[in-house]
């Protein structure tokens, strides 16, 4: 039936735009994860890039996660001497996580999540008016 | 009688099944958001002079081992295109617009509905003709 099928599409979205919100909470969690050695590099920043497949028995476009990348933008250097991590310049690479950044990130996430609900809800409503034509 | 072989109710049919797939569609656009290089798509309008013409007889090739594909768009199935309007391509080129997507979606819902309640309506009648009592 088409109905459920756009249901299952519905639903790889929402568990991509899931697996999304995981990496946008690794990284906001990691926002003030610095290097364990001297002068070594810190948290690096992860981005996660979706694709399109075409599922053949459903014969529709699913949205997959294609792959979880790393930033490679360059870190910011802080003067701390003092800090166990600091190289002999006296810097300390810091993350390159932006939280604002993520932050939008985070929303976009959100918006295409409750989209999908949305479409499944409706999709639901429509479903059930065909089968009340049985009564 | 069957009932689909009057036309109304197999214009009805058609209809719903159309309004079906184009949800279907719709879904996918609204799954591959923020899928790069993404372009919506949306079947094509079902015109009253196509519903009029007499459907060309497809043909479906025969499957005569499990080995041979399938192919993608039953002859049953409409057509779905790339969306026209295509001016919202942000840096990603993905050019989704979520509310007007959403728009589409509110719209075949409604149409939906309006099948159903008609189709529900004629059946009743056609039950009134036969004096059932309700």
């Amino acid at each position: 039936m088409d109905l459920m099928k756009s249901i299952k599409i519905s639903a790889a979205g929402m568990r991509a735009q899931g697996e999304r919100l995981k990496v946008i909470s690794e990284n906001i969690a990691n926002a003030d994860s610095l290097s364990p050695i001297e002068g070594g590099d810190p948290y690096r920043r992860k981005i996660v890039t979706f694709q399109n497949v075409l599922d053949r028995t459903l014969g529709a476009d699913l949205v997959k996660v294609k792959g979880i990348e790393l930033d490679k933008s360059e870190f910011e250097k802080k003067y701390n001497p003092g800090h166990p991590s600091a190289d002999e310049d006296g810097y300390v690479k810091q993350p390159n996580v932006n939280a604002l950044m993520e932050m939008m990130d985070m929303r976009e996430a959100q918006r295409s999540y409750e989209a999908n609900l949305r479409i499944i809800g409706v999709s639901k409503s429509m479903l059930n008016r065909t089968i009340d034509l049985l009564r | 009688m069957i009932l689909k072989s009057l036309p109304l109710f197999g214009l009805m049919g058609r209809r719903m099944a159309w309004l079906t797939q184009r949800q279907m569609v719709l879904a996918q656009n609204i799954a591959n958001a923020d899928t790069p290089s993404y372009k919506p798509k949306d079947l094509t309008k079902a015109s009253f002079k196509e519903m009029l013409a007499p459907r060309r007889s497809a043909a479906p090739m025969v499957q005569t081992s499990v080995g041979h594909m399938q192919p993608i768009r039953r002859p049953d199935q409409f057509r779905a295109d790339k969306a026209p309007g295509d001016y919202a391509a942000g840096l990603s080129g993905n050019s989704v617009i979520i509310e007007e997507e959403l728009m589409k979606v509110q719209e075949s819902h409604g149409a939906h509905r309006l099948v159903a309640n008609l189709y529900g309506k004629h059946v009743s009648m056609l039950k009134a003709a036969i004096g059932r009592d309700r």
